[in-house]
């Protein structure tokens, strides 16, 4: 049997989702019979792949640069899974979502810090006005809430999604 | 005055009343209603009080309540002695001195009259109030009051509502003095109960069983309470009542405390209604002084008082429950029901709210008895209802008018249709809990039945009509975003739900909504309105559903294409002309371009927006001047001439050579695409210039020998001279679109081989089959189609003429044929069957016919055509029409009236539309409409067959130029699209830096129109008619742009 | 004078209960479970949250359970494809209205906002969030108020008018602006009516009331004393 092309993605987020990602002890050996992971913060590679069957998105989208990425990763997978309350609700992200960006980044890299006072400009992505769930942007497929989800539940997930399943989160997946 | 208490006194009191309605000395009464000062009544008044004065006028001067007619304001009703009341309008203070004069005079001021009242019918009593002006309509002669039944509204805008006297005087408190005599509530409750009457406020619940559910209440304690707190926007119906004739209220809430058993009755009142509260605080001393209301009422030992409480006007306060929290000091929130207000109301006491309108009825009801009140309405709904009609009709007011009317005799006999011709498409009814009723749906009778059917409800009586300039995603978004400021917050679908409908509905107007937020907004309305608890949520998505119900392309517009038809959604356009533009030129652009005197800049503006610049410069139907701003200051820009100037200027000059190099040089790098085009008209020459530009291989095949289609072979010479045509081809010919003539494509070339030979196809053909009435004696010699004698002379082909021609339509087709008859030496007779207003031709064509000779013969059906012996035409019989009922497309259907005419003529042109021959595209698999035309996806033109698009006639019938090109230019973008996979379109078009400041201050300054050759030179030649403006005249246009495109001074 | 007894249906089962018994009442009284949020046992009921409705037969519109009368012979619809996407709406409505940042929350894992999303299997929210600048007031020297978290339900005004008597709590303004207050609108900390009983804290079903001191998802609620308590002091509404 063709082994399926999984990728995983880390946008705003705190990795908290992928730490329970491999939180998931031998059920990890099961998965990489069936899975080969293409992509994602585990894996070395530097562009995200064509043809992706599954993409695990960890994280809200919060500047330009991860509209950018969810977009190209949605028109190059299959099955987009929303993993995790950044991704699903952009959760803690969101806190910031009543406070001007200006004013926010004034506080943080100006009136806040101990030494080189000054907004970041160069290699930074812009942040977006607000931190947004990823299917404010995309359509998403699956969403998977938790934070983070615990490692029974993308396990439960995954092998669901791999067999071709949707799986049933109905009273298993809570936010938070 | 001493209380009323024997009948000898009130009947003293009501002669003492009617001797101020009908005084033996000339009455005047200015209409003070709220309306009627907002339109400079009181200045009026005080204008007639100075002159009295000054001349010692033996005038008895007094304020009345409002007549209705709100568009005519301010009324003013006049009476000598023993005449017919008149009613003059739109009487000015400055009018005050000459209507008196004319009194003195005995007259009536002619040019203010508007109509006269014999006698009137109060119901609880009948005045005559005399003869007289026959020359006048008499009231129900005008077309706003025809069809009215004043019921409710059966005092207003006669008595002085601060005058108890003159109530009295025309029946009022005879209801109540009969009931109370009588002495038996419980037959009150029977004739109530068999009148059918329904509650006014909206629900239409039945009042007879709500009062006797109240009556048969025990407690130690009942209360009435009149909801007289109208908060719909738009609605006023109440406000006029009170301030018209407050008595009638009291008196219909006085019975219904006898009978109910009530010995309260509190009236909560908006106070944003100052001059009803004064009204009613007036009337209710009054009444209290006369003897209606306190202890020992008109001496029958009954007891009953009235409190007025202001409400601060909470829209939610007009539920029930929440007018009950109101009145009981807490804040205005609804509670579940059961239990009902009769149950446990007031203070747990059991208590009646009825509406206020709901209380007028109840008198006229007892007086004439319940079988005369359903004579009026339908079975289920009985009686009338007041409406306020408003929005965009001419007409405009309060109409009272039975129910079960239909509601196309609002809008186009009452209301008399749109405003400057332009076509209605939905009227609102019932304020923001009502819904969007279509224009196709006009036949609905007034009902409460019938509106619920349709998703919407009856209401307060609130209707807004609303014309093709109303966007019905905006009006959607107008009624959520005022329901959710007031919503009480208590409940969740309600409070929260309402709130996430409004930034849905905003995201659509600024075309940011996903378009699965559709579908989103939808399920969310239903959930609003199957969840919330009370009234106000439960009815406040209806707006949102019966819209997307009957519009729902309009919302598709917004969400997929991004566009609002009407023009209303800003974020959406560029400008008002712009969005107008079937080809969406920047039109504001190339007018600074010119205007800055860049000329070549100009002409590549408007020649990558349009291809056909110099023929549509001459013949577009110009939408854009309806909808151009600078009406509001005096009129329309005249972009059409000079976009013809600057097309015209290069085309015909030594720099075409030049422009032409420009233009080929910013074709994209060949992408070895191939697309077929079939037809060469204005459709297919977009799309070829457009997709050749792009980079693609374009193949145009026709059935003629030329390109042009309609404008080369249909439109004749002395409106688009084919040499300027021929530019233009030329130029689409230099990007690199090759043309195959004399090919039919589905005869000479069958689909299934365009499908092999090349990547993708577009339809484009014309409306080339004459439509042909059957009529007889269409076979004989001399009978011909427009289409075929227009492409006759076009051809220059023999196009034998007779010296007399008549020609069957109204179209610019018709006046083609006309003025090229004409120009044959021709006398032309136009026999159409509506009126001019209806005519479908361009208005100038029809006026320059007109002027060259043409007769127009209106109101006539062509009957038959009759022969000679050598079977050639020799007359037309024409039956005389008249104006009928209103068709769906909002014109008056035509019907025969039998009277039969004849023409002598030699020649009959038949110009009663086109249609086309498609059976091959039938044949070979594409779906199509029942209309006959191809179905296409609307947004991406695509047909049922892959690869295979269709634009133009083809898909919409027989259209005009610039919407045909609109959808050349449409299908040239979404082929490329779906070809490349990417979006280039936009890479397409060059972009200029051009200044960027609005006109200051713009002063008053002449529209420049295109200068006609004066008919004596022109009537007999083929020469153009219609000449362009001059350069000067052309900057001076330019100037005038407002430049609505520039969105924000501080923009960024 | 002993009450009539009635025999309804909920959800085609033949229920026992007694005239006066609201049709939520009846149901749990035989072990039915309806969803509810705004209603607590021992308060009066207020149908403000509506997961309560119910489909009654021969009724077009839905019905709250709550605060709906039993009628002999009844027949109640608790549970349909329409009235699960119905409560799953509004549970994801009270989710954007404010900011309900489970993961950081006081009540995390003991939230019946959070536990009426899981068990209507609300896996994420289709509607866009507001997020609305909300202050939270810490001046009550044991008690905090994060507007935030909370979902205007008014068990706290309820049970602080109710069984309390001490009307600390009201909600102002409107619609979407609806905001619960301490007295007057001042804070909590100068509300001199509050008695600093804390039955608002243990009413209130979501993070919004809770006790200092406590950090992410320590802030258990015991609610369950609130009826016990209204029936000791015979105020039961």
């Amino acid at each position: 049997m063709k082994k399926v092309r999984l990728a995983t993605v880390w946008l705003d987020g705190c990795s908290g989702c992928h730490m329970s990602l491999l939180d998931m002890d031998a059920g990890v050996i099961a998965l990489a019979g069936q899975a080969d992971i293409v992509y994602g913060p585990l894996v070395d590679a530097q562009e995200f792949p064509e043809e992706v069957d599954v993409t695990l998105v960890e994280g809200a989208v919060s500047s330009q640069d991860d509209v950018n990425r969810i977009q190209k990763i949605r028109a190059r997978t299959r099955i987009l899974v929303a993993l995790g309350d950044c991704a699903v609700t952009s959760n803690v992200p969101s806190m910031r979502n009543s406070i001007p960006v200006n004013r926010l980044l004034q506080r943080v890299y100006v009136e806040g810090a101990q030494e080189n006072k000054g907004l970041p400009v160069d290699g930074v992505p812009q942040l977006l006005k607000q931190a947004c769930p990823v299917h404010d942007f995309v359509k998403v497929d699956l969403h998977v809430p938790g934070c983070p989800p615990s490692s029974q539940v993308i396990l439960g997930v995954v092998s669901d999604v791999l067999a071709g399943r949707k799986p049933d989160l109905g009273s298993k997946a809570r936010f938070g | 005055m001493p209380a009323i208490q024997d009948i000898s006194t009130f009947h003293a009191v009501r002669e003492t009343g009617l001797n101020k309605l009908v005084p033996p000395v000339p009455r005047v009464a200015i209409g003070m209603g709220t309306c009627g000062r907002g339109n400079g009544a009181e200045g009026l008044y005080h204008a007639f009080a100075e002159a009295i004065d000054r001349t010692g006028a033996d005038v008895q001067l007094t304020g009345v309540g409002c007549f209705g007619a709100c568009s005519e304001e301010p009324l003013v009703n006049i009476r000598l002695p023993g005449r017919a009341l008149v009613v003059l309008r739109r009487a000015q203070a400055n009018d005050a001195e000459r209507i008196l004069h004319d009194i003195s005079m005995g007259q009536i001021t002619p040019d203010l009259a508007y109509c006269r009242v014999d006698e009137w019918d109060h119901i609880t009593a009948h005045v005559k109030y005399g003869p007289g002006y026959p020359e006048l309509p008499s009231w129900n002669e005008v077309p706003f009051f025809k069809g009215q039944k004043k019921i409710v509204l059966r005092n207003c805008g006669f008595i002085n509502p601060d005058d108890i006297e003159e109530s009295i005087a025309v029946g009022g408190y005879e209801a109540l003095y009969k009931v109370l005599i009588d002495g038996r509530p419980e037959i009150v409750i029977e004739q109530i109960k068999a009148s059918k009457l329904r509650g006014r406020g909206g629900a239409g619940y039945l009042t007879g069983n709500k009062w006797e559910f109240l009556a048969k209440a025990k407690a130690d304690q009942k209360y009435i309470i009149c909801n007289a707190d109208e908060g719909d926007p738009g609605a006023y119906m109440n406000r006029n009542e009170i301030e018209s004739d407050p008595h009638s209220l009291l008196e219909g809430m006085i019975i219904g405390g006898y009978v109910m058993g009530a010995t309260e009755g509190i009236i909560y009142v908006r106070a944003e209604y100052p001059l009803a509260v004064h009204r009613l605080k007036r009337a209710i001393e009054q009444a209290t002084e006369y003897g209606m209301l306190g202890e020992n009422i008109l001496g029958r030992g009954f007891r009953f008082n009235i409190e007025l409480v202001e409400g601060a006007g909470a829209f939610v306060c007009g539920e029930e429950t929440a007018l009950i929290a109101s009145l009981e000091g807490q804040a205005g929130r609804p509670r579940p029901r059961p239990p009902f207000p009769a149950q446990k109301g007031l203070w747990g006491k059991p208590t009646n709210i009825n509406n206020v309108e709901t209380w007028y009825n109840i008198a006229p009801i007892v007086t004439k008895g319940p079988a005369w009140f359903t004579e009026t309405g339908s079975a289920k709904s009985s009686g009338t209802k007041v409406f306020s009609l408003v929005g965009k009709v001419q007409n405009t007011g309060l109409v009272e008018m039975p129910l079960g009317t239909p509601l196309k005799n609002f809008i186009y006999d009452i209301g008399e249709g749109g405003v400057n011709g332009r076509t209605i498409k939905a009227v609102q009814t019932g304020g923001p809990s009502g819904g969007c009723i279509p224009q196709d749906m006009f036949d609905t009778p007034v009902d409460y039945e019938s509106l619920g059917q349709l998703g919407s409800i009856m209401g307060s009586g609130g209707m807004v009509v609303m014309d093709e300039d109303n966007c019905m995603v905006d009006v959607a978004r107008y009624f959520i975003e005022f329901t959710r400021s007031e919503s009480c917050g208590k409940c969740v679908p309600c409070r929260v739900g309402l709130n996430q409908a409004l930034r849905i509905l905003n995201g659509f107007t600024e075309g940011t909504g996903p378009v699965d937020r559709l579908d989103v907004l939808d399920e969310l309305s239903r959930m609003i309105r199957d969840c919330s608890l009370c009234g106000l949520g439960q009815t406040a998505p209806n707006p949102v559903l019966t819209t997307m119900r009957h519009f729902r392309h309009e919302f598709e517009d917004h969400v997929v294409a991004q566009r609002c038809r009407a023009g209303v959604c800003e974020e959406l356009a560029l400008s008002p002309c712009e969005n107008s533009c079937p080809l969406h030129m920047n039109i504001p652009r190339f007018l600074q371009l010119y205007k800055e005197g860049r000329m070549e800049d100009a002409f590549e503006a408007v020649i990558m927006d349009n291809p056909l610049p110099s023929s549509t410069g001459r013949v577009c139907q110009h939408p854009c001047d309806n909808r151009c701003r600078r009406q509001t200051v005096d009129e329309a820009v005249n972009m059409r001439e000079v976009h013809r100037l600057i097309a015209d200027s290069i085309l015909t000059s030594d720099r075409y050579e030049e422009m032409v190099g420009r233009i080929v040089a910013r074709r994209f790098p060949p992408t070895g695409y191939k697309i077929a085009i079939a037809g060469a008209g204005p459709t297919g020459l977009t799309a070829a210039f457009y997709l050749a530009m792009l980079g693609h291989e374009v193949t145009v095949f026709d059935a003629k020998s030329e390109a042009g289609g309609m404008l080369r072979f249909a439109l004749p010479d002395y409106r688009l001279p084919k040499s300027v045509l021929r530019r233009e081809v030329e130029l689409i010919e230099r990007v690199g679109v090759q043309f195959v003539f004399n090919t039919r494509v589905g005869f000479d070339v069958p689909l299934n081989e365009l499908d092999e030979r090349f990547d993708a196809v577009f339809i484009s053909i014309g409306t080339w089959k004459d439509s042909w009435v059957y009529l007889p004696g269409t076979e004989l010699k001399g009978v011909h189609t427009a289409l075929h004698v227009l492409e006759s002379v076009a051809k220059k082909e023999e196009m034998p003429l007779g010296r007399r021609v008549a020609i069957i339509g109204g179209g610019n087709a018709a006046i083609d044929s006309a003025r090229t008859a004409l120009r044959r030496g021709s006398e032309v007779l136009i026999l159409y069957r509506r009126e001019r207003n209806d005519m479908p031709a361009i208005e100038e064509e029809t006026e320059a016919a007109q002027q060259e000779g043409a007769k127009i013969e209106f109101l006539v059906a062509p009957h038959r055509i009759i022969g000679d012996a050598q079977g050639n035409v020799k007359a037309i019989e024409v039956v005389k029409t008249r104006l009928g009922e209103y068709d769906s497309s909002g014109r008056r259907k035509p019907v025969p009236t039998g009277e039969i005419r004849r023409f002598e003529c030699d020649n009959v042109i038949l110009a009663v539309g086109e249609s086309f021959d498609l059976d091959f595209a039938r044949a070979s698999g594409l779906q199509m409409k029942e209309s006959g035309t191809i179905e296409v996806d609307r947004f991406t033109l695509e047909t049922s067959r892959s690869t295979f698009y269709a634009g133009g006639d083809v898909i919409t019938g027989a259209s005009n130029v610039s919407n045909a090109m609109g959808y050349g230019k449409k299908a040239a973008r979404n082929i490329d699209e779906r070809l490349m996979g990417v979006h280039r379109w936009t890479q397409l078009f060059p972009e200029f830096d051009y200044d960027q400041t609005p006109p200051e201050q713009p002063v008053e300054s002449r529209r420049h129109t295109g200068h006609h050759v004066p008919v004596g030179a022109r009537a007999r030649s083929f020469d153009e008619v219609v000449l362009g403006l001059t350069a000067e005249e052309a900057h001076e246009e330019a100037c005038r742009c407002l430049r609505c495109d520039i969105k924000s001074v501080n923009a960024g | 004078m002993p009450q009539r007894v009635l025999s309804i249906r909920i959800d085609g089962e033949l229920v026992s209960t007694t005239e006066g018994k609201t049709i939520l009442e009846a149901a749990r009284a035989s072990g039915k479970y309806i969803p509810t949020l705004c209603y607590l046992e021992g308060l009066s009921a207020v149908g403000a949250c509506r997961l309560c409705i119910v489909q009654v037969a021969g009724i077009d519109r839905l019905l709250p359970a709550c605060t709906t009368p039993v009628q002999n012979g009844m027949s109640v619809t608790t549970k349909s494809p329409k009235l699960a996407e119905y409560r799953r709406i509004a549970v994801e409505l009270l989710l954007v209205e404010r900011n309900h940042v489970c993961a950081v929350c006081v009540s995390n894992g003991h939230c019946e906002l959070q536990a009426m999303a899981c068990s209507l299997g609300v896996t994420h929210v289709r509607y866009p969030y507001d997020y609305p600048k909300l202050p939270v007031d810490m001046s009550h020297e044991r008690f905090v108020l994060d507007q935030n978290r909370c979902i205007l339900c008014t068990r706290c005004v309820r049970v602080c008018a109710e069984v309390e008597g001490a009307h600390v709590w009201e909600i102002i303004s409107r619609g979407i602006q609806a905001r619960l207050v301490s007295e007057l609108n001042q804070a909590w900390g100068d509300a001199a009516s509050c008695t600093n009983c804390g039955k608002c804290v243990q009413a209130c079903p979501t993070g919004a009331l809770s006790e200092k001191g406590h950090a992410v998802e320590e802030m258990v609620k015991r609610n369950d004393n609130i009826s016990a308590l209204a029936v000791w002091r015979g105020v039961e509404a």
